[in-house]
């Protein structure tokens, strides 16, 4: 879920930039380690990346219906690890505020904070946990691409509460305006990337051999 | 997407310096934020709109439909201001619709801003104006080639659901979820058959896996372009001021 342009306040936009520099360079070092060890890897991880943006052109059956479409960090970060998800996450978002007006430079900070931070690490997170319980893999992944979608929804929700307290019940009065107006959209996204995600898993690994380059770790853990 | 791409390579301003672009369209975003919506943010959106629309010549109607997209999140979310939950349940809250339309005016005004460097400026000249800032070459260097394989990969998307939208493929919830897994799941494989052939043909014309090269004009600013933007940004801190 996106904040668009000229939401936030200056302030939050200039504290979520803050809060999420290290995040994207502590990725951006992770992918220069890659890039010399393996420098084919660029283009591999260049094609990945402008996937995951095509992928936001995928409308999602929703409630609404209105702007619903898959975001993709879940797969990223249990495919690629999710620290590397914060650099390419950067790149896809300024691509999507740059080329389809959705999102923004203002609100960069805190929709990478959101969407290529908090989103890949507890989705990718929920997934270990749940392939180290020994859960079907099937499932292992649903929980993973769904609490990463959720996840992101909560924390955008917060930005908001935080630019836009309540006047009488205040931040948390807030949260829960937000997090209820935008569930209507959200939580039937989240379960239908799940699903879908599930789908995507399921044909990736059936298609065996090296149909993704090395990249399907799908098979659980690696 | 090709809209704002095909605008950005063919639009008035094209051949105008990247710095001026630049520092118009984000000095009227910082201007839309740092000062109250009324009157300030009204005169940005002015602003950017007839930098857009007279200046660029970019189609009225153009403008409003990509305008529009980001529009449904913005009033979702104002209209949350307008309703406050305390003790006593949901009520209207203080001055709700003041800030609400506040809200509103100012992210218009900002969209508006962002749009102005959108339709005026391809996202690959971006990209290649933060190399010269200094930024990790690896970002850049990423950023470029996915900013090439976008439209590639965005055709064979295209194709794929024309294809599985004649078939019925997207008719009902459980097929839309089925036939949209197939695709991701068939794109993905291909995303990457296309970077390996890529890498193929690069490696045989003797790259070593370091940046691209590729030529791009420079286009230098003159002196009166930037005397003109930076005297319509200095007219709108003097309006923000004096109604601050």
């Amino acid at each position: 879920m996106h904040i668009m342009e000229g939401f936030l306040p200056m302030g939050h936009a200039i504290g979520w930039t803050i809060a999420a520099t290290p995040f994207v360079v502590g990725g951006t070092i992770a992918l220069r380690r890659t890039l010399k060890e393996r420098p084919e890897a660029r283009l591999t991880l260049a094609a990945a990346s402008a996937f995951t943006f095509i992928l936001s052109a995928l409308k999602l059956p929703s409630v609404t219906g209105s702007c619903s479409h898959p975001t993709g960090t879940g797969l990223g970060a249990m495919t690629f690890g999710p620290a590397v998800m914060a650099p390419v996450g950067l790149i896809v978002l300024l691509f999507q505020g740059l080329l389809l007006a959705h999102g923004g430079l203002t609100t960069l900070g805190a929709n990478v904070f959101s969407m290529a931070i908090a989103g890949p690490w507890v989705g990718w997170a929920a997934w270990r946990m749940a392939t180290g319980a020994g859960l079907p893999i099937a499932v292992a992944v649903f929980l993973g691409a769904a609490l990463a979608d959720l996840s992101t929804y909560v924390v955008t929700s917060l930005q908001l509460a935080l630019a836009f307290p309540d006047p009488t019940s205040g931040i948390a009065g807030s949260f829960v305006k937000f997090a209820g107006i935008f569930a209507v959209t959200q939580v039937p996204l989240a379960i239908a990337e799940g699903l879908l995600t599930v789908v995507v898993a399921a044909a990736l690994v059936g298609r065996g051999g090296d149909a993704g380059h090395g990249f399907a770790p799908l098979s659980g853990g690696r | 997407m090709t809209t704002v791409d095909r605008i950005a390579h063919t639009n008035r301003w094209r051949g105008r310096s990247l710095a001026e672009k630049v520092v118009l369209a984000l000095g009227l975003l910082v201007v839309a934020l740092a000062f109250p919506p009324w009157p300030t943010a009204a005169a940005v959106l002015a602003v950017a709109a007839t930098a857009a629309i007279v200046g660029a010549g970019v189609a009225p109607r153009t403008w409003a439909l990509v305008m529009a997209a980001p529009l449904g999140f913005v009033v979702t979310g104002a209209a949350t201001l307008l309703v406050t939950i305390g003790a006593d349940g949901v009520g209207l809250a203080p001055n709700g619709f003041a800030d609400a339309a506040g809200l509103t005016l100012r992210a218009g005004a900002a969209a508006a801003a962002l749009l102005l460097l959108a339709f005026t400026t391809p996202a690959s000249d971006l990209v290649a104006g933060l190399a010269r800032l200094r930024l990790p070459t690896e970002l850049v260097e990423l950023a470029l080639l996915v900013y090439r394989f976008l439209f590639v990969l965005s055709d064979t998307f295209a194709a794929m659901h024309a294809a599985q939208e004649a078939r019925l493929g997207h008719v009902g919830w459980r097929r839309r979820i089925r036939s949209s897994g197939a695709l991701a799941a068939n794109l993905l494989p291909r995303a990457l058959d296309r970077a390996h052939r890529m890498e193929a043909g690069l490696m045989a014309r003797g790259w070593d896996g370091g940046a691209l090269r590729v030529l791009t004009p420079r286009r230098p600013a003159t002196v009166a372009g930037l005397a003109g933007v930076v005297a319509t940004l200095a007219a709108l801190v003097l309006l923000g001021v004096a109604t601050r």
